[in-house]
């Protein structure tokens, strides 16, 4: 029984004093690095935290990674143990604004739905119409470049973004007015060239 | 004493097959990672590259094509066609007067009129299609935002039926004059 014992007693059953080595000691050993990644699964989990890593990822992996942005030079806000910054909450953003545009939506489908009905509408709905589209089209377009310019990552392009946007809706503000005054509104256009 | 050792080597062995005990007292162990004092500058060294590890969103393409998300594309994709053909009207309309451009209502309506037929209908089609399906898919928005037909199955549904109102709707207005 000394041989369960004391394995070493037994150095003679072992071809040479590396192999003996591996047997004795805990490390990572050579001889785990040449074994399949099925073995490797099988092992306990020790022994598999000291498999090389690329043998262990490599086998999930078929296709190249293909990834959206891939990730900026990181940097720590505090000290390492804050979490990462949340933004502060503010008032103007969130569910009341959310509330709101949800209001415009629902607006505009009575609005939508009553030219197909009546053939046009009068100068008045027409101009509420513009107006709710100008709303509805500015807050689309913003979800659109918040979503598409993030501001970690290009901040110049936002903000440019951003106030072009402004500038546009300014314009179309403006447009729309023009053409709610001078001419004969938006239904009553669309309607014409429908039929044209 | 040795039978007690000899039972525990067995238990050992049989949990975990790669883990040979020593005796003890001649017992090698070899540990890889060791600790030392860093400092501020290099913890935050450390997590910055490690942060660059944390997972990414993969591309689109890995998705399966499904009404939904396609449905939510399309509704964004169709805004922007929408919107956009707005933006653009405007600010032509109120640049018109000092390009020398006819913007005015009865010269776009006589223009209009003046093209084949083939392309009345092909431009009220490529208009048609996104103002329907953009209305029909708002519509399917404004009830989830009340909590009506958020299940997957009725999702899945009000998604291709949107598809279909909006193409019948836009082939009847394309070809009714």
């Amino acid at each position: 029984m000394a041989f369960i014992v004391r394995p070493s007693l037994l150095r003679q059953s072992f071809a040479s004093p590396a192999a003996a080595q591996r047997v004795f000691s805990t490390a990572a050993s050579s001889s785990m690095r040449q074994t399949s990644p099925l073995v490797q699964q099988l092992r306990p989990a020790f022994a598999r935290t000291a498999a090389p890593k690329a043998s262990r990822i490599a086998a999930f992996h078929a296709t190249q990674r293909q990834q959206i942005l891939p990730p900026l030079p990181q940097k720590v806000v505090g000290t390492t143990n804050d979490p990462t910054p949340i933004p502060d909450p503010a008032p103007a953003h969130g569910s009341y604004h959310w509330s709101f545009e949800r209001l415009v939506a629902a607006g505009l489908v009575p609005l939508t739905v009553a030219p197909f009905a009546a053939g046009s509408l009068n100068p008045v709905t027409d101009s509420i119409l513009c107006a709710l589209l100008v709303f509805h089209s500015h807050v689309g377009f913003e979800s659109c470049i918040i979503d598409y310019f993030p501001k970690a990552r290009i901040p110049k392009i936002r903000s440019a973004a951003m106030w072009a946007l402004r500038l546009g809706t300014v314009t179309l503000g403006v447009a729309l007015y023009s053409f709610e005054t001078n001419d004969i509104g938006i239904t009553e256009l669309i309607m014409k060239l429908w039929h044209a | 004493m040795a039978s007690q050792r000899v039972f525990q080597l067995g238990l050992r062995r049989a949990v975990a097959p790669g883990f040979r005990v020593q005796p003890v007292g001649r017992m090698l162990q070899r540990r890889l990672a060791a600790t030392s004092g860093g400092n501020e500058q290099s913890a935050s060294e450390i997590l910055a590259k490690q942060r660059l590890l944390r997972p990414v969103s993969p591309h689109l393409t890995i998705y399966k094509p499904q009404i939904t998300w396609y449905g939510s594309g399309l509704n964004r994709i169709t805004a922007v066609i929408l919107s956009g053909g707005l933006y653009i009207f405007g600010i032509a309309y109120l640049a018109a007067p000092t390009l020398g451009w006819h913007l005015e209502s009865p010269s776009m309506i006589a223009a209009v009129a003046a093209w084949p037929v083939w392309a009345k209908v092909s431009a009220k089609i490529a208009v048609g299609m996104p103002f329907f399906y953009h209305c029909l898919n708002g519509l399917r928005h404004l009830s989830w935002d009340v909590g009506v037909g958020f299940n997957n199955m009725t999702v899945q549904r009000t998604g291709w039926a949107a598809v279909a109102a909006s193409a019948a709707l836009t082939l009847y207005y394309a070809f009714s004059t």
